[in-house]
């Protein structure tokens, strides 16, 4: 579904962030993206998510070229993605409610369904008591919880996040990778960047690690439900 | 808001206006001063138009010669010779109180009876403009009163409509620069609402949202500062208008009335914050999708 062949990637004039990267995400896949700070998974993830072009190399999105897609075109690949920020980026005048619309909103849903969809899918990141509270009220985990919510709404081809389970508790991580490997179920292709060890071994999905810009592959098994291992927090 | 002509789009950007609130005041002041000198243009336009057509329809002949005798036959000779040209609707001799009030600007108010030599003047009127030669008409009356003279106003109208067209020129040219101020000022003021929106902006475009969709909410902003602001500015310039109106018929100054505006004009300056809205919406559209085409 996603593939990058030799890919690098620099910010203006300065030196490469990313090197000759090359791995392929086969539709419905659930993979991790490790590596200590600097190491280029901010960048690899803008890629993934279309918000930057690469200096060389290839990449094919959903099949196509990426080369060869015109921007006009690029809106439509995006509702197919999902993205969950570090720094959550929600829109600090809408609620949270208004936050996780967005997507629907931009989709083009009706009305009647996105309050629906936003209600429940809310209830189950366990804020249906603060769906109408803006985010400067909200702790960084309900936060997260929010980011998380508005990545998923639309059921993305790709979900991309990153740590998403950095700002909460063990427990809620625990219930919010619940909910990404049931995406996953779905067909939803997964790429999460994380610097938790522990969590990375529990789901046992294969990994991808960057280090200086270069990448290597570790394969995995099929991502395990932490529900269903029993894993515990 | 959502706006029926813009369609359900989502509304990211704050109500607070944040960045722009001025705007509509820097708008109402620009249209304040649009609408006082278009209105000025338009009266001067209309005024002079009415002026020249009720002097392109009259003529005055002046007997000049000093014996009163030779003034009157002359004057008698000339009334006949007139009424008998085709295209001429009326000749009459200008009542003697009349001639005084016209040339007391210069020599004050005299009696009638001051003895001061006063030609004696014919008032033509025409048919219609243009019907008349005037040329050969002069000619024809030189030959029936020796020293007559005909006046078609051309000489002096041609100084003042000369002067009127330069006047409406540069009211024209004061639209123009306040028009281009604006759009200035739309540009700055849409710039600085981009930046201070540019994290919602990001996050609407990274979740696919197209340029349309995020312009248009710009649209309606800019649209609405438009349309407000230029409602106001335009309705404070009504009013200072009708004040001078007003002020103008207290003073009973003829001329000063004929150069303001009429209520036909005033009902044209209702057109002007549309056309401010427009204008404000169009600038911010195409600023924004400058912008938005530097992101990916």
């Amino acid at each position: 579904m996603i593939s990058f062949e030799n890919v690098g990637m620099r910010y203006g004039m300065g030196g490469e962030v990313l090197s000759d990267i090359t791995f392929r995400l086969e539709r419905g896949s659930f993979h991790f993206l490790v590596g200590p700070s600097g190491a280029g998974k901010t960048s690899l993830l803008k890629l993934l998510y279309l918000a930057r072009r690469p200096s060389r190399g290839l990449i094919h999105f959903f099949d196509k070229d990426l080369a060869r897609i015109e921007r006009e075109e690029l809106p439509r690949l995006r509702r197919r993605i999902g993205v969950v920020f570090q720094d959550f980026r929600l829109l600090d005048h809408l609620s949270a409610f208004d936050n996780v619309a967005l997507p629907l909103q931009i989709k083009g849903a009706k009305r009647v369904q996105i309050a629906d969809h936003v209600e429940e899918l809310l209830s189950w990141v366990g804020l249906k008591d603060r769906m109408h509270a803006r985010p400067a009220t909200l702790s960084g985990g309900e936060k997260q919880r929010v980011a998380i919510a508005r990545a998923v709404i639309n059921k993305p081809d790709l979900l991309v996040a990153d740590e998403p389970t950095g700002n909460v508790d063990p427990e809620m991580a625990m219930r919010l990778m619940h909910l990404f490997v049931e995406l996953n179920k779905i067909g939803t292709t997964i790429v999460i960047a994380s610097h938790d060890q522990h969590l990375v071994e529990t789901i046992g999905a294969p990994v991808l690690s960057l280090d200086k810009g270069n990448m290597t592959y570790h394969a995995g098994g099929k991502p395990r439900d932490p529900d269903e291992t029993g894993a515990q927090p | 808001m959502n706006l029926p002509f813009f369609g359900e789009t989502p509304v990211f950007l704050p109500k607070d206006q944040a960045g722009d609130g001025l705007l509509p005041w820097v708008i109402g002041v620009m249209l304040f001063l649009t609408g006082l000198a278009t209105a000025m243009g338009l009266a001067l336009g209309q005024g002079l138009d009415r002026w020249s057509e009720g002097l392109a329809t009259t003529l005055t002949v002046q007997i000049v010669d000093a014996d009163e005798g030779v003034r009157a036959r002359q004057t008698e000779d000339a009334l006949k010779m007139l009424r008998a040209t085709p295209g001429v609707a009326k000749a009459e001799v200008m009542a003697d109180a009349d001639v005084m009030a016209l040339i007391s600007p210069w020599l004050g108010d005299l009696p009638i009876d001051a003895g001061l030599p006063v030609p004696t003047l014919i008032h033509v009127e025409l048919d219609k403009a243009g019907v008349v030669n005037t040329a050969g008409l002069a000619e024809r009356l030189r030959a029936t009163a020796k020293g007559a003279r005909l006046d078609d106003h051309q000489a002096w109208m041609a100084s003042i409509l000369e002067l009127v067209a330069a006047l409406r020129l540069l009211l024209l040219g004061i639209v123009a620069l306040i028009v281009l101020s604006t759009v200035a000022i739309v540009i700055f003021g849409c710039r600085a609402g981009l930046a201070t929106h540019r994290d919602s902006i990001e996050i609407m475009h990274m979740m696919g949202a197209e340029d349309s969709m995020i312009a248009s909410a710009f649209d309606r902003r800019y649209l609405l500062h438009g349309l407000v602001g230029g409602l106001g500015g335009i309705v404070m310039a009504i009013l200072v208008i009708l004040a001078l109106l007003h002020l103008a018929e207290q003073m009973g100054q003829g001329l000063l009335t004929a150069s303001l505006p009429g209520s036909g004009v005033l009902w044209w300056l209702l057109l002007l914050p549309v056309i401010a809205g427009a204008v404000t919406m169009g600038t911010a559209r195409i600023t924004v999708r400058r912008a938005l085409l530097e992101l990916v």
